[in-house]
Protein backbone atom coordinates (compact mmCIF):
# COMPACT_ATOMS: atom_id res chain seq x y z
CA UNK A 1 0.00 0.00 0.00
CA UNK A 2 1.38 3.42 -0.92
CA UNK A 3 2.23 5.62 2.05
CA UNK A 4 -0.37 8.26 2.82
CA UNK A 5 0.85 11.84 2.80
CA UNK A 6 -1.02 14.28 5.00
CA UNK A 7 -0.15 17.84 5.96
CA UNK A 8 -0.10 16.88 9.62
CA UNK A 9 1.75 13.78 10.66
CA UNK A 10 0.17 13.61 14.12
CA UNK A 11 -3.39 14.63 14.89
CA UNK A 12 -5.18 13.89 18.13
CA UNK A 13 -8.66 14.93 19.23
CA UNK A 14 -10.00 14.79 22.77
CA UNK A 15 -7.53 12.19 24.02
CA UNK A 16 -8.00 11.33 27.67
CA UNK A 17 -6.14 8.91 29.92
CA UNK A 18 -7.00 8.12 33.52
CA UNK A 19 -5.06 6.15 36.10
CA UNK A 20 -7.74 5.32 38.65
CA UNK A 21 -9.18 8.59 39.93
CA UNK A 22 -6.33 10.67 38.53
CA UNK A 23 -6.64 12.11 35.02
CA UNK A 24 -3.17 12.10 33.47
CA UNK A 25 -4.19 13.51 30.08
CA UNK A 26 -7.43 15.38 29.53
CA UNK A 27 -9.23 16.15 26.26
CA UNK A 28 -5.89 16.56 24.49
CA UNK A 29 -5.87 17.78 20.90
CA UNK A 30 -2.52 18.05 19.17
CA UNK A 31 -1.49 18.86 15.61
CA UNK A 32 2.06 18.24 14.42
CA UNK A 33 2.93 19.49 10.91
CA UNK A 34 4.77 17.02 8.69
CA UNK A 35 8.46 17.66 8.15
CA UNK A 36 8.86 19.90 11.18
CA UNK A 37 10.91 19.78 14.34
CA UNK A 38 8.25 19.91 17.02
CA UNK A 39 8.88 20.54 20.71
CA UNK A 40 6.57 19.03 23.28
CA UNK A 41 6.96 20.95 26.51
CA UNK A 42 5.75 20.40 30.01
CA UNK A 43 6.87 20.11 33.59
CA UNK A 44 7.79 16.69 34.97
CA UNK A 45 4.55 14.76 35.43
CA UNK A 46 2.59 17.07 33.12
CA UNK A 47 1.55 14.13 30.91
CA UNK A 48 4.12 14.27 28.09
CA UNK A 49 5.29 10.68 28.34
CA UNK A 50 1.77 9.35 28.86
CA UNK A 51 0.68 11.09 25.66
CA UNK A 52 3.64 9.63 23.78
CA UNK A 53 2.95 6.16 25.15
CA UNK A 54 -0.64 6.37 23.93
CA UNK A 55 0.48 7.46 20.47
CA UNK A 56 2.79 4.45 20.28
CA UNK A 57 0.24 1.96 21.57
CA UNK A 58 2.20 1.27 24.75
CA UNK A 59 -0.85 2.10 26.82
CA UNK A 60 -4.50 2.59 25.88
CA UNK A 61 -6.35 5.90 25.75
CA UNK A 62 -9.65 6.00 27.62
CA UNK A 63 -11.21 8.39 25.11
CA UNK A 64 -10.41 10.37 21.98
CA UNK A 65 -8.96 9.81 18.54
CA UNK A 66 -5.35 9.69 17.39
CA UNK A 67 -3.96 9.62 13.87
CA UNK A 68 -0.41 9.25 12.68
CA UNK A 69 0.19 9.94 9.02
CA UNK A 70 -3.57 9.96 8.51
CA UNK A 71 -4.06 6.46 9.92
CA UNK A 72 -5.93 5.79 13.14
CA UNK A 73 -3.96 4.41 16.06
CA UNK A 74 -4.04 2.02 17.77
CA UNK A 75 -6.30 0.42 15.12
CA UNK A 76 -3.60 0.52 12.41
CA UNK A 77 -0.60 0.69 14.68
CA UNK A 78 1.38 -2.05 12.92
CA UNK A 79 1.34 -0.20 9.59
CA UNK A 80 1.87 3.18 11.24
CA UNK A 81 4.73 2.18 13.51
CA UNK A 82 6.61 0.52 10.66
CA UNK A 83 7.68 4.06 9.68
CA UNK A 84 8.00 5.52 13.18
CA UNK A 85 11.15 5.49 15.28
CA UNK A 86 10.63 6.13 18.96
CA UNK A 87 12.77 6.56 22.02
CA UNK A 88 10.57 6.66 25.10
CA UNK A 89 12.10 7.84 28.37
CA UNK A 90 15.70 6.64 28.71
CA UNK A 91 16.96 4.34 25.96
CA UNK A 92 17.18 0.78 27.28
CA UNK A 93 19.24 -2.05 25.86
CA UNK A 94 20.33 -5.59 26.61
CA UNK A 95 23.50 -4.55 28.38
CA UNK A 96 25.28 -7.86 27.76
CA UNK A 97 24.91 -7.45 24.00
CA UNK A 98 27.02 -5.19 21.79
CA UNK A 99 25.59 -2.10 20.15
CA UNK A 100 25.30 -3.90 16.83
CA UNK A 101 23.64 -6.94 18.43
CA UNK A 102 21.10 -4.72 20.15
CA UNK A 103 20.22 -3.22 16.78
CA UNK A 104 19.94 -6.75 15.34
CA UNK A 105 17.38 -7.62 18.00
CA UNK A 106 15.13 -4.70 17.07
CA UNK A 107 15.79 -5.09 13.34
CA UNK A 108 14.57 -8.68 13.62
CA UNK A 109 11.18 -7.41 14.77
CA UNK A 110 11.08 -4.77 12.03
CA UNK A 111 11.98 -7.05 9.13
CA UNK A 112 14.82 -7.74 6.67
CA UNK A 113 15.04 -4.16 5.35
CA UNK A 114 15.79 -2.88 8.86
CA UNK A 115 18.68 -5.34 9.23
CA UNK A 116 20.26 -3.87 6.11
CA UNK A 117 20.15 -0.39 7.68
CA UNK A 118 22.21 -1.31 10.75
CA UNK A 119 25.60 -0.23 9.37
CA UNK A 120 24.23 3.05 8.06
CA UNK A 121 22.48 3.84 11.32
CA UNK A 122 25.64 3.17 13.35
CA UNK A 123 27.66 5.32 10.99
CA UNK A 124 25.12 8.12 11.17
CA UNK A 125 25.30 8.39 14.96
CA UNK A 126 29.08 7.95 15.04
CA UNK A 127 29.14 4.57 16.78
CA UNK A 128 30.76 2.42 14.09
CA UNK A 129 34.01 2.16 16.06
CA UNK A 130 32.21 1.03 19.23
CA UNK A 131 29.60 -1.17 17.56
CA UNK A 132 31.25 -4.41 18.72
CA UNK A 133 31.54 -3.30 22.36
CA UNK A 134 29.01 -4.36 24.94
CA UNK A 135 26.45 -1.68 25.76
CA UNK A 136 27.31 -1.91 29.45
CA UNK A 137 30.57 -0.12 28.56
CA UNK A 138 28.77 2.78 26.83
CA UNK A 139 28.42 6.25 28.30
CA UNK A 140 24.99 7.87 28.66
CA UNK A 141 25.61 9.92 25.52
CA UNK A 142 26.54 6.82 23.53
CA UNK A 143 23.38 5.05 24.68
CA UNK A 144 21.33 8.06 23.57
CA UNK A 145 23.00 7.90 20.17
CA UNK A 146 22.43 4.16 19.94
CA UNK A 147 18.78 4.88 20.75
CA UNK A 148 18.60 7.20 17.77
CA UNK A 149 20.31 4.56 15.61
CA UNK A 150 17.60 2.12 16.70
CA UNK A 151 14.98 4.65 15.56
CA UNK A 152 16.68 5.01 12.19
CA UNK A 153 16.29 1.29 11.45
CA UNK A 154 12.69 2.09 10.53
CA UNK A 155 13.76 4.68 7.92
CA UNK A 156 11.24 6.77 9.86
CA UNK A 157 9.03 9.50 8.54
CA UNK A 158 8.41 10.39 12.19
CA UNK A 159 10.85 10.22 15.10
CA UNK A 160 9.44 10.54 18.59
CA UNK A 161 12.20 11.35 21.05
CA UNK A 162 11.29 11.61 24.72
CA UNK A 163 13.81 13.79 26.60
CA UNK A 164 16.62 12.86 24.18
CA UNK A 165 19.09 15.36 25.63
CA UNK A 166 18.88 14.15 29.21
CA UNK A 167 22.31 13.49 30.62
CA UNK A 168 24.20 14.81 27.59
CA UNK A 169 27.17 17.13 27.98
CA UNK A 170 27.22 20.41 26.02
CA UNK A 171 29.07 18.77 23.14
CA UNK A 172 26.52 15.96 23.02
CA UNK A 173 23.65 18.45 23.06
CA UNK A 174 25.19 20.33 20.15
CA UNK A 175 25.58 17.06 18.21
CA UNK A 176 21.97 16.20 18.93
CA UNK A 177 20.79 19.62 17.78
CA UNK A 178 22.68 19.17 14.49
CA UNK A 179 21.28 15.67 14.07
CA UNK A 180 17.71 16.88 14.52
CA UNK A 181 18.30 19.63 11.95
CA UNK A 182 19.72 17.05 9.52
CA UNK A 183 16.77 14.73 10.02
CA UNK A 184 14.18 17.42 9.39
CA UNK A 185 16.28 18.51 6.40
CA UNK A 186 15.61 15.05 4.94
CA UNK A 187 11.87 15.63 5.25
CA UNK A 188 11.42 13.62 8.44
CA UNK A 189 9.36 14.92 11.32
CA UNK A 190 11.08 15.03 14.70
CA UNK A 191 8.81 15.23 17.74
CA UNK A 192 10.93 16.09 20.77
CA UNK A 193 9.59 15.99 24.28
CA UNK A 194 11.82 18.01 26.55
CA UNK A 195 12.03 20.19 29.58
CA UNK A 196 15.17 21.87 28.17
CA UNK A 197 13.26 24.88 26.86
CA UNK A 198 16.29 26.68 25.54
CA UNK A 199 17.15 23.63 23.43
CA UNK A 200 13.63 23.35 22.06
CA UNK A 201 13.70 27.03 21.15
CA UNK A 202 16.97 26.52 19.27
CA UNK A 203 15.97 23.24 17.63
CA UNK A 204 12.26 23.37 16.85
CA UNK A 205 9.98 25.48 14.69
CA UNK A 206 6.78 24.40 16.41
CA UNK A 207 5.88 23.57 19.98
CA UNK A 208 3.02 22.52 22.21
CA UNK A 209 2.79 23.09 25.93
CA UNK A 210 1.06 20.56 28.18
CA UNK A 211 0.29 21.34 31.79
CA UNK A 212 -1.44 18.98 34.22
CA UNK A 213 -2.53 16.82 31.28
CA UNK A 214 -4.14 19.67 29.35
CA UNK A 215 -3.00 21.48 26.22
CA UNK A 216 -2.34 25.12 27.04
CA UNK A 217 -0.68 26.38 23.85
CA UNK A 218 0.56 25.10 20.51
CA UNK A 219 1.75 26.52 17.23
CA UNK A 220 4.86 28.03 15.66
CA UNK A 221 7.32 29.05 18.36
CA UNK A 222 7.48 32.56 16.89
CA UNK A 223 3.73 32.91 17.49
CA UNK A 224 3.91 31.39 20.96
CA UNK A 225 6.44 34.04 21.89
CA UNK A 226 4.28 36.94 20.71
CA UNK A 227 2.74 39.04 23.45
CA UNK A 228 0.54 42.13 23.52
CA UNK A 229 2.97 43.96 25.76
CA UNK A 230 5.93 45.86 24.27
CA UNK A 231 8.86 46.34 26.59
CA UNK A 232 12.16 48.15 26.11
CA UNK A 233 15.40 47.73 28.01
CA UNK A 234 17.28 51.01 28.37
CA UNK A 235 20.84 51.33 29.55
CA UNK A 236 21.93 54.95 30.22
CA UNK A 237 24.26 56.89 32.51
CA UNK A 238 21.55 58.01 35.01
CA UNK A 239 18.69 55.56 35.41
CA UNK A 240 16.97 57.59 38.15
CA UNK A 241 16.90 60.75 35.99
CA UNK A 242 15.64 58.74 33.01
CA UNK A 243 12.85 57.29 35.13
CA UNK A 244 11.74 60.81 36.12
CA UNK A 245 11.87 62.00 32.52
CA UNK A 246 9.78 59.12 31.19
CA UNK A 247 7.20 59.39 33.95
CA UNK A 248 5.23 61.93 31.97
CA UNK A 249 5.71 60.38 28.51
CA UNK A 250 2.27 59.63 26.98
CA UNK A 251 3.39 56.31 25.42
CA UNK A 252 4.93 54.89 28.58
CA UNK A 253 2.53 52.83 30.68
CA UNK A 254 5.03 51.51 33.24
CA UNK A 255 8.71 51.78 34.05
CA UNK A 256 11.04 50.43 36.70
CA UNK A 257 14.72 50.18 37.44
CA UNK A 258 16.57 46.93 36.79
CA UNK A 259 20.17 45.94 37.57
CA UNK A 260 21.01 46.72 33.92
CA UNK A 261 19.18 50.06 33.78
CA UNK A 262 15.48 50.52 33.08
CA UNK A 263 12.65 48.34 31.77
CA UNK A 264 9.90 50.39 30.20
CA UNK A 265 6.49 49.19 29.04
CA UNK A 266 5.20 51.19 26.08
CA UNK A 267 2.06 51.24 23.95
CA UNK A 268 3.85 50.40 20.68
CA UNK A 269 7.36 49.53 19.57
CA UNK A 270 7.43 52.57 17.25
CA UNK A 271 7.73 54.97 20.21
CA UNK A 272 11.29 53.80 20.94
CA UNK A 273 12.72 56.60 18.78
CA UNK A 274 10.82 59.38 20.59
CA UNK A 275 11.85 57.95 23.98
CA UNK A 276 15.47 57.89 22.88
CA UNK A 277 15.13 61.46 21.61
CA UNK A 278 13.67 62.70 24.89
CA UNK A 279 16.49 61.11 26.94
CA UNK A 280 19.25 62.43 24.66
CA UNK A 281 17.65 65.93 24.56
CA UNK A 282 17.75 65.98 28.36
CA UNK A 283 21.51 65.37 28.23
CA UNK A 284 21.52 61.70 29.17
CA UNK A 285 23.87 59.26 27.43
CA UNK A 286 21.97 56.24 26.12
CA UNK A 287 24.22 53.22 25.68
CA UNK A 288 21.56 50.70 24.66
CA UNK A 289 17.85 50.73 23.87
CA UNK A 290 16.46 47.38 22.80
CA UNK A 291 13.06 45.65 22.67
CA UNK A 292 12.72 42.85 25.20
CA UNK A 293 12.58 39.49 23.46
CA UNK A 294 10.77 37.03 25.63
CA UNK A 295 12.41 33.61 25.77
CA UNK A 296 10.46 30.38 25.42
CA UNK A 297 11.36 29.64 29.00
CA UNK A 298 9.75 32.86 30.25
CA UNK A 299 6.71 32.27 28.07
CA UNK A 300 6.44 28.67 29.24
CA UNK A 301 6.57 29.68 32.88
CA UNK A 302 3.94 32.37 32.30
CA UNK A 303 1.60 30.01 30.49
CA UNK A 304 1.90 27.11 32.90
CA UNK A 305 1.70 29.26 36.04
CA UNK A 306 -1.39 30.98 34.61
CA UNK A 307 -3.11 27.64 34.14
CA UNK A 308 -2.00 26.56 37.57
CA UNK A 309 -3.51 29.69 39.04
CA UNK A 310 -6.89 29.03 37.47
CA UNK A 311 -7.23 25.51 38.76
CA UNK B 1 16.14 -14.59 5.99
CA UNK B 2 12.45 -14.49 6.89
CA UNK B 3 11.11 -12.38 9.74
CA UNK B 4 10.38 -15.56 11.72
CA UNK B 5 13.96 -16.78 11.31
CA UNK B 6 15.30 -13.35 12.24
CA UNK B 7 13.18 -13.19 15.40
CA UNK B 8 14.12 -16.72 16.44
CA UNK B 9 17.78 -15.94 15.80
CA UNK B 10 17.53 -12.73 17.85
CA UNK B 11 16.03 -14.62 20.81
CA UNK B 12 18.81 -17.22 20.63
CA UNK B 13 21.39 -14.43 20.39
CA UNK B 14 20.12 -12.82 23.62
CA UNK B 15 20.51 -16.14 25.43
CA UNK B 16 23.78 -17.39 24.04
CA UNK B 17 25.57 -14.08 24.61
CA UNK B 18 24.72 -14.24 28.32
CA UNK B 19 28.05 -15.68 29.46
CA UNK B 20 27.06 -16.36 33.06
CA UNK B 21 23.92 -18.20 32.03
CA UNK B 22 25.79 -20.25 29.43
CA UNK B 23 28.56 -21.17 31.88
CA UNK B 24 26.07 -22.27 34.52
CA UNK B 25 24.07 -24.23 31.97
CA UNK B 26 27.24 -25.96 30.81
CA UNK B 27 28.00 -26.98 34.40
CA UNK B 28 24.46 -28.26 34.96
CA UNK B 29 24.50 -30.42 31.85
CA UNK B 30 27.94 -31.40 30.52
CA UNK B 31 29.60 -30.79 33.86
CA UNK B 32 27.16 -32.98 35.76
CA UNK B 33 27.52 -35.86 33.28
CA UNK B 34 31.32 -35.66 33.41
CA UNK B 35 31.19 -35.64 37.20
CA UNK B 36 28.70 -38.49 37.36
CA UNK B 37 30.56 -40.86 35.07
CA UNK B 38 34.00 -39.66 36.17
CA UNK B 39 33.22 -40.26 39.83
CA UNK B 40 31.67 -43.66 39.10
CA UNK B 41 34.64 -44.69 36.95
CA UNK B 42 37.13 -43.64 39.62
CA UNK B 43 35.18 -45.44 42.29
CA UNK B 44 34.99 -48.60 40.20
CA UNK B 45 38.70 -48.43 39.37
CA UNK B 46 39.64 -48.02 43.01
CA UNK B 47 37.53 -50.93 44.25
CA UNK B 48 35.93 -53.04 41.49
CA UNK B 49 34.63 -55.67 43.88
CA UNK B 50 32.54 -53.17 45.85
CA UNK B 51 31.56 -50.70 43.11
CA UNK B 52 30.12 -51.75 39.79
CA UNK B 53 31.21 -50.47 36.40
CA UNK B 54 30.46 -46.81 35.60
CA UNK B 55 28.77 -47.58 32.27
CA UNK B 56 25.99 -49.87 31.17
CA UNK B 57 22.23 -49.57 31.03
CA UNK B 58 21.57 -48.57 34.66
CA UNK B 59 24.03 -45.68 34.66
CA UNK B 60 22.71 -44.60 31.29
CA UNK B 61 19.24 -44.56 32.79
CA UNK B 62 20.47 -42.44 35.71
CA UNK B 63 22.22 -40.00 33.38
CA UNK B 64 19.12 -39.59 31.23
CA UNK B 65 17.05 -38.89 34.32
CA UNK B 66 19.60 -36.30 35.47
CA UNK B 67 19.46 -34.58 32.10
CA UNK B 68 15.71 -34.77 31.61
CA UNK B 69 14.25 -33.99 34.98
CA UNK B 70 16.91 -32.81 37.40
CA UNK B 71 20.03 -30.88 36.42
CA UNK B 72 19.11 -30.61 32.74
CA UNK B 73 15.62 -29.58 33.79
CA UNK B 74 17.11 -26.97 36.08
CA UNK B 75 19.14 -25.61 33.16
CA UNK B 76 16.00 -25.48 31.02
CA UNK B 77 14.22 -23.52 33.76
CA UNK B 78 17.11 -21.06 34.03
CA UNK B 79 17.17 -20.49 30.29
CA UNK B 80 13.38 -20.31 30.03
CA UNK B 81 13.27 -17.77 32.83
CA UNK B 82 15.87 -15.62 31.10
CA UNK B 83 13.98 -15.83 27.81
CA UNK B 84 10.69 -14.96 29.49
CA UNK B 85 11.95 -12.00 31.48
CA UNK B 86 14.92 -10.51 29.57
CA UNK B 87 13.02 -7.98 27.46
CA UNK B 88 10.93 -6.75 30.37
CA UNK B 89 13.78 -6.65 32.87
CA UNK B 90 16.07 -4.74 30.51
CA UNK B 91 13.32 -2.31 29.43
CA UNK B 92 13.70 -3.32 25.78
CA UNK B 93 10.18 -4.74 25.55
CA UNK B 94 8.81 -1.22 25.10
CA UNK B 95 11.15 -0.61 22.19
CA UNK B 96 10.14 -3.89 20.58
CA UNK B 97 6.45 -2.99 20.91
CA UNK B 98 7.07 0.37 19.22
CA UNK B 99 8.25 -1.47 16.12
CA UNK B 100 4.61 -2.31 15.47
CA UNK B 101 5.29 -6.07 15.61
CA UNK B 102 2.43 -7.81 17.44
CA UNK B 103 3.09 -8.62 21.06
CA UNK B 104 2.05 -12.22 20.50
CA UNK B 105 4.71 -12.52 17.81
CA UNK B 106 7.27 -11.07 20.22
CA UNK B 107 6.24 -13.70 22.78
CA UNK B 108 5.98 -16.59 20.34
CA UNK B 109 9.71 -16.99 19.73
CA UNK B 110 10.78 -16.99 23.37
CA UNK B 111 9.85 -20.60 24.17
CA UNK B 112 11.29 -22.17 20.98
CA UNK B 113 14.54 -20.26 21.48
CA UNK B 114 14.78 -21.27 25.14
CA UNK B 115 14.06 -24.92 24.28
CA UNK B 116 16.59 -24.83 21.44
CA UNK B 117 19.42 -23.46 23.61
CA UNK B 118 18.76 -25.77 26.55
CA UNK B 119 18.43 -28.82 24.29
CA UNK B 120 21.70 -27.88 22.57
CA UNK B 121 23.49 -28.27 25.89
CA UNK B 122 21.67 -31.41 26.99
CA UNK B 123 22.29 -32.97 23.57
CA UNK B 124 26.04 -32.62 24.07
CA UNK B 125 25.70 -34.00 27.58
CA UNK B 126 23.54 -36.85 26.28
CA UNK B 127 26.14 -37.74 23.66
CA UNK B 128 28.79 -37.85 26.37
CA UNK B 129 26.52 -40.07 28.44
CA UNK B 130 26.08 -42.52 25.57
CA UNK B 131 29.84 -42.61 24.99
CA UNK B 132 30.53 -43.16 28.69
CA UNK B 133 27.81 -45.81 28.91
CA UNK B 134 29.62 -47.92 26.33
CA UNK B 135 33.15 -46.94 27.29
CA UNK B 136 32.75 -47.86 30.93
CA UNK B 137 30.29 -50.78 30.51
CA UNK B 138 32.95 -53.35 31.43
CA UNK B 139 30.75 -56.25 30.34
CA UNK B 140 27.42 -54.87 31.58
CA UNK B 141 24.46 -54.75 29.23
CA UNK B 142 24.19 -51.57 27.20
CA UNK B 143 21.15 -49.75 25.77
CA UNK B 144 19.93 -50.59 22.29
CA UNK B 145 19.73 -47.93 19.58
CA UNK B 146 15.97 -47.87 20.09
CA UNK B 147 16.31 -47.19 23.80
CA UNK B 148 18.91 -44.49 23.14
CA UNK B 149 16.67 -42.74 20.64
CA UNK B 150 13.61 -43.02 22.88
CA UNK B 151 15.61 -41.72 25.85
CA UNK B 152 16.84 -38.78 23.79
CA UNK B 153 13.30 -37.99 22.68
CA UNK B 154 12.07 -38.12 26.28
CA UNK B 155 14.90 -35.86 27.48
CA UNK B 156 14.15 -33.35 24.73
CA UNK B 157 10.46 -33.41 25.65
CA UNK B 158 11.20 -32.87 29.36
CA UNK B 159 13.61 -29.99 28.65
CA UNK B 160 11.22 -28.34 26.20
CA UNK B 161 8.28 -28.53 28.59
CA UNK B 162 10.27 -27.09 31.49
CA UNK B 163 11.70 -24.30 29.30
CA UNK B 164 8.21 -23.49 28.06
CA UNK B 165 6.84 -23.52 31.61
CA UNK B 166 9.55 -21.10 32.75
CA UNK B 167 9.05 -18.81 29.74
CA UNK B 168 5.33 -18.63 30.50
CA UNK B 169 5.77 -17.90 34.18
CA UNK B 170 8.61 -15.45 33.45
CA UNK B 171 6.48 -13.56 30.94
CA UNK B 172 3.68 -13.44 33.49
CA UNK B 173 5.74 -12.12 36.40
CA UNK B 174 8.42 -10.21 34.52
CA UNK B 175 10.74 -11.02 37.42
CA UNK B 176 13.70 -13.40 37.24
CA UNK B 177 13.86 -13.89 41.00
CA UNK B 178 10.18 -14.59 41.40
CA UNK B 179 10.11 -16.97 38.43
CA UNK B 180 13.18 -18.95 39.45
CA UNK B 181 12.01 -19.23 43.04
CA UNK B 182 8.50 -20.22 42.01
CA UNK B 183 9.28 -22.72 39.27
CA UNK B 184 12.31 -24.37 40.88
CA UNK B 185 10.57 -24.44 44.25
CA UNK B 186 7.51 -26.02 42.69
CA UNK B 187 9.42 -28.61 40.69
CA UNK B 188 12.02 -29.64 43.26
CA UNK B 189 10.20 -29.24 46.56
CA UNK B 190 6.45 -28.90 46.29
CA UNK B 191 5.97 -31.48 43.54
CA UNK B 192 8.15 -33.99 45.37
CA UNK B 193 6.22 -33.49 48.61
CA UNK B 194 2.91 -33.88 46.80
CA UNK B 195 4.11 -37.01 45.00
CA UNK B 196 4.73 -38.59 48.38
CA UNK B 197 1.39 -37.50 49.87
CA UNK B 198 -0.61 -40.72 49.49
CA UNK B 199 -3.83 -39.06 50.63
CA UNK B 200 -3.94 -37.11 47.36
CA UNK B 201 -4.46 -40.31 45.38
CA UNK B 202 -4.76 -39.91 41.62
CA UNK B 203 -4.61 -36.12 41.87
CA UNK B 204 -0.86 -36.65 41.93
CA UNK B 205 -1.05 -37.84 38.33
CA UNK B 206 -1.55 -34.21 37.37
CA UNK B 207 1.96 -33.37 38.53
CA UNK B 208 4.54 -32.96 35.80
CA UNK B 209 7.12 -35.41 37.25
CA UNK B 210 4.49 -38.18 37.40
CA UNK B 211 3.45 -37.73 33.78
CA UNK B 212 7.02 -37.39 32.52
CA UNK B 213 7.89 -40.49 34.49
CA UNK B 214 5.12 -42.38 32.78
CA UNK B 215 6.39 -41.34 29.35
CA UNK B 216 10.02 -42.26 30.10
CA UNK B 217 11.27 -45.20 27.99
CA UNK B 218 12.77 -46.72 31.14
CA UNK B 219 11.55 -46.50 34.71
CA UNK B 220 12.14 -42.93 35.78
CA UNK B 221 11.95 -43.49 39.50
CA UNK B 222 8.49 -41.95 39.93
CA UNK B 223 6.20 -44.24 41.94
CA UNK B 224 2.94 -43.47 40.11
CA UNK B 225 1.38 -44.65 36.92
CA UNK B 226 -1.05 -42.83 34.67
CA UNK B 227 -2.22 -43.89 31.23
CA UNK B 228 0.00 -42.79 28.37
CA UNK B 229 -2.76 -40.65 26.87
CA UNK B 230 -3.40 -38.93 30.17
CA UNK B 231 0.32 -38.44 30.70
CA UNK B 232 0.66 -36.79 27.29
CA UNK B 233 -2.28 -34.51 28.04
CA UNK B 234 -0.81 -33.53 31.40
CA UNK B 235 2.65 -32.83 29.93
CA UNK B 236 1.15 -30.75 27.12
CA UNK B 237 -0.92 -28.89 29.70
CA UNK B 238 2.16 -28.04 31.76
CA UNK B 239 3.65 -26.39 28.68
CA UNK B 240 0.52 -24.92 27.14
CA UNK B 241 -1.20 -23.37 30.14
CA UNK B 242 1.77 -21.30 31.40
CA UNK B 243 2.56 -20.33 27.80
CA UNK B 244 -1.01 -19.16 27.25
CA UNK B 245 -0.98 -17.15 30.48
CA UNK B 246 2.39 -15.63 29.57
CA UNK B 247 1.12 -14.74 26.09
CA UNK B 248 -1.99 -13.13 27.54
CA UNK B 249 0.10 -11.07 29.95
CA UNK B 250 2.51 -10.02 27.19
CA UNK B 251 -0.43 -8.89 25.08
CA UNK B 252 -2.32 -7.08 27.82
CA UNK B 253 0.31 -5.33 29.91
CA UNK B 254 1.37 -1.70 29.54
CA UNK B 255 4.82 -1.55 27.96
Amino acid sequence: MAPMTTANIIETRGVTKRFGARTAVSDFSLTVPRGSAFGFLGHNGAGKTTMIRMLLGLTRADAGEMRISGRPVPQERAAVLARVGAMVEEPNFHRHLTGRENLRVVAAARGPAAARRIDGALRRVGLTDRAEDRVRTYSQGMRQRLGVARCLLADPELLILDEPMNGLDPGGILEFRTMIADLTGEGRTVFVSSHLLDEVEKTCEYAAVIDRGAMVAQGPISELLQDDRVELDIDCDDARAALDLLDGHPAVTAAHETPAGLRVTVTASEVAASINSRLVSAGLSVFRLAPVRESLEQRFLEITSRVGGES
Amino acid sequence: MTVAMQMFSAEVLKLRRNRGLMAFTFLLTVGVVVLYFGYSALRHASNPSQYGAAGGLVDFQHAVRLLGMYFGGLAAILIGTEAGTADLASGVFRDLVTTGRSRLALFAFRAPAAAFVSIAFTTVAFALSVAATFQFADGLSTPTVGVILQSYGWMVLANAVLACLAVGVGSLTGSRGLTLTGVIGWQTIVSQLLLNAGSLGSVRDLLLPASLGQLAPMPAGIPFTVSTGAAIAVVVGWAAVPAAVGAWRTRAQDA
